[in-house]
Parts: structure tokens; sequence; C-alpha cells
């Protein structure tokens, strides 16, 4: 009987070693690994999609609607109706998010090749906490640039509340400060913690086929295992649905985030 | 536990997720930073203005060809009404032409008419006049031959002949 084990998935190996940088006295090991591999096709996939989708033509194809379909989600369902006409420079920043994490996260589900000479080639970059952080951060930095390129030091406005009295506002300051300094913490934790568990639970299920089944087949009362298999490959079918689901809704939510979190500094104070 | 067979599985498997294995965070951060900023470029420069120009034109080329449908639309009921009253006028032009030619034809038939009326007028005047002329003569004439058939009766009677003067007499007392 085969090991259940549902972490094996996450592991991280290298597949092109580069000599290590040495920066500030430590050695850091910038090699080619799995989930850098991963995330290197997930771009090829992006270049190919939008590539094939910028023909520009009047009657699109079915790769120009889709490349539309998507990209009038950004434009047409996040950024202009919350950020408004100013937010058009946004557009690029917001998609390659959007893109990004939907390709990545559809890794697991979509673009899932399984075992091939002797590596496996289905794993989803966005259930590396290293991969959410990086992009929460890099989020989270952005809006701050581009609050005090656009507001200078009227950032302060950020954690100000208007339109109440002044002993409320020294109330709520400092809640306003912790809830704008914790979105790396929880834009991170909610991509990867999502990714994490669903593909987690779908390995378990997914063990469990071949662990009853190979019980089933010893014989006698023991072949009601079998009956299990075939409930557990259900599950596997129905949690790859909802995978599928899942990956394309955290990918909508942390654009929407994003979206919400530029308007706040590129609006501040306009009362949008 | 899985034997490891690339470097670096070891120390993942022996407990927790391989996902807090500080090990791999650099390759990953700068490759993902290296990757983010790529596909940036690629959608600032390529990407987005291909992609939203491509929606942008079409929304153009729709609003464009509606609003010149409408121009023509306009134009073929502004056209449709100036046939209409074309139509109207010419309509107006035939019949005032029918009626026209209706009264001049009746002017024409009623002269014609009143020609005839008169000549006929004039043939009857002429017609009576001789009819009472012819009368006239033939009522002289019995009167004549009244008196000499008096004349003739009187004498044979009365073996002498009437005077003129005589019969002329009892002529008149019985005209």
């Amino acid at each position: 009987m085969p090991a259940i084990e549902p972490m094996h998935q996450f592991l991280i190996h290298k597949l092109v070693g580069l000599p290590p940088v040495m920066l500030g006295g430590h050695a850091y090991d910038l090699s080619i690994t799995n989930s850098v591999a991963m995330m290197l096709f997930a771009a090829l996939v992006i270049c190919a999609l939008l590539g094939s989708a910028s023909k520009g033509a009047i009657v699109p194809g079915r790769i120009q609607s889709l490349g539309e379909s998507l990209f009038d989600l950004i434009d047409g369902t996040l950024v202009t109706p919350i950020i408004g006409h100013n937010g058009k420079p946004y557009i690029p920043f917001v998609f390659t998010i959007f893109m990004l994490v939907l390709v990545m996260n559809m890794m697991g589900v979509l673009l899932a090749f399984g075992h091939v000479g002797g590596q496996d080639w289905t794993f989803t970059p966005t259930a590396q906490l290293a991969v959410t952080a990086t992009l929460a951060v890099l989020t989270f930095v952005s809006v701050l640039v581009i609050g005090f390129v656009k507001n200078g030091l009227g950032m302060y406005k950020l954690f100000w509340p208007s339109g109440m009295p002044l002993g409320m506002k020294f109330v709520m300051a400092p809640i306003e400060m912790i809830s704008f300094f914790v979105r790396p913490l929880t834009l991170s934790m909610r991509l990867f913690g999502n990714m994490l568990g669903g593909h987690v639970v779908m390995n378990i299920f997914a063990s469990f086929v071949v662990a009853l089944g190979l019980v089933g087949l010893s014989g006698g009362l023991a072949t009601l295992g079998l009956l299990g298999s075939a409930a557990s490959l259900a599950m596997v079918i129905a949690l790859t649905v909802l995978e599928l689901v899942v990956a394309g809704l955290q990918a909508f939510v942390f654009a929407a985030l994003a979206t919400v979190y530029l308007n706040e500094v590129v609006n501040l104070g306009h009362g949008h | 536990m899985a034997t490891p067979t690339h470097e670096g599985t070891a120390p993942a498997s022996t407990g927790g997720l391989p996902q807090f294995d500080p090990q791999w965070w650099p390759g990953q951060i700068f490759w993902f930073l290296v990757i983010f900023l790529f596909i940036y470029v690629m959608m600032k420069v390529f990407f987005v203005p291909k992609i939203g120009g491509a929606i942008e034109a079409r929304d153009a080329k729709i609003d464009g060809d509606i609003a010149q449908a409408r121009k023509l639309k306009d134009e073929a009921d502004a056209q449709a009404a100036a046939a209409l009253a074309d139509m109207a006028k010419a309509r107006a032009a035939s019949q005032k032409l029918a009626s026209d030619a209706r009264a001049a034809a009746q002017a024409d038939v009623a002269a014609k008419l009143a020609v005839e009326e008169e000549k006929l007028n004039v043939s009857t005047q002429a017609a009576e006049q001789r009819i009472r002329a012819a009368r006239d003569s033939a009522m002289g004439n019995v009167k004549t031959i009244a008196a000499d058939t008096a004349g003739v009766i009187v004498a044979k009677l009365t073996g002498q002949a009437a005077s003129k003067g005589e019969i002329d007499a009892a002529l008149a007392g019985r005209a």
C-alpha cells in the first residue's frame, strides 16, 4: 500500500543548478527549480495566449475573444468601475497580477502533465508561500510607492478618517493603520491557503482511490473497498471542478483587492 | 517516507510544510520578480494597448456604423416623405386636369346646344310664319269660295243673282 504523502506535491528540487549569488556575506541559491520552471512555463502560456489574442481583428476569433474577455474582466469589471477613468494607467499592473495568478493557479488543475521524465510536472507555484508572499509584498509596495508619488505626504489621510469627531479619529487611526499594514499578510495567506488546502484534499482523496482499490482487490469482505474507491474517485472529480472555480476566483479576488488598494491611494481624499 | 532522489527533498520530508523551507525562497522570489517584470513590460508595451485598442476600435466601428445607418435611414425617410408629397401633388394636378377637361367639355356641349337651339328656334318660327300665311291665304280662299257658292245657291233658289254687297254682308255675319 503506497504511503499517503499529500505534501509531497509541494516539494521543490533543483532542475538546473546555477552558482550561488553572494550578497552581504550570504550565499543565495538562484537555481532553476521545478517551481521556477513552472513559473517560466506560466509566463510562456500567458505570452502565447495574449500574443495570439493581440491580432486586433474587428471580428475576433476564439483566442482573441478569450483574451478580450479576460481583459474586459480587468478593465470593464474592476479597474474602470472601481478607480474610474484615471485608472487606465494601472490596467497593465492589475492585468499582470490577474494573469500570473490565474495561470499559476490553473497549473495544478488544467495544465497538469503528471509524471514525465522522472519529474512531477503537476506543480502549482501559487501553492508556494514564497511566491504568494512576493506577489503580496510587491502589490503592497507598489501601492505605497504610487500613493507617495500621487499624494506626497498627503498619504497620512489614509489613516486619518474624515467626517467623525476628533476623539473617534484617534481611536480609528490605529485600526486603519493595522488594517493597512496587515494587507501583505492577508493577501499572501489567502491565496496560499486556498491553493494548498484544495490540493492537499484532492491528493488525499486521490490516494484513497488507489489505496481502497488495492484493499478491495484482496477479495472477501474487503471487496467493499472498491465502493469506497469509486466514491473517492467521484469526490476527486467534484473537487477538480471546485478547484477550477477556486483557481479562477482567487485570481479575481487578488486582482480585485489590488484594484481596491490602488483606488484608495489614487483617489485619496476625493471621497470616491 | 520517500527516498531523497534529488538534493533538497530530504530536509522537506522530515516534517512540516515544504513551503516553509527557507532554502528555496531566494530563487523563487528572484525568478518571480523577474517574470513579473517581464510580463508587466509585455502588458504595458504590447498586450494591453493591442487588446484594449482592438476593443476600442470595435466599439468605435459599431458606433460609427450605427450612426451611419441612422443617417441613411433619416435620408431614406426624407426621400419617402418627398416622394409622398410629389405623389400627392401629382394626384391633385391630375384631378384638377380631369375636372378642367370635364368643365371645358360641358361648356362646349352647352355652347353647341345653344347654337343648335337657336337654329331650331329660327326654323321653327319660320315654319310657324309659313303655316300662318298658308292658313290665312287658305282662309281667304274659303271666303271667296263661300261667296261664290252662296251666289250660285241664291241664283239657283231665287232665280236672280244676289248682289255682291248682300253676299258679303251675309258672310260677315257668319264668319
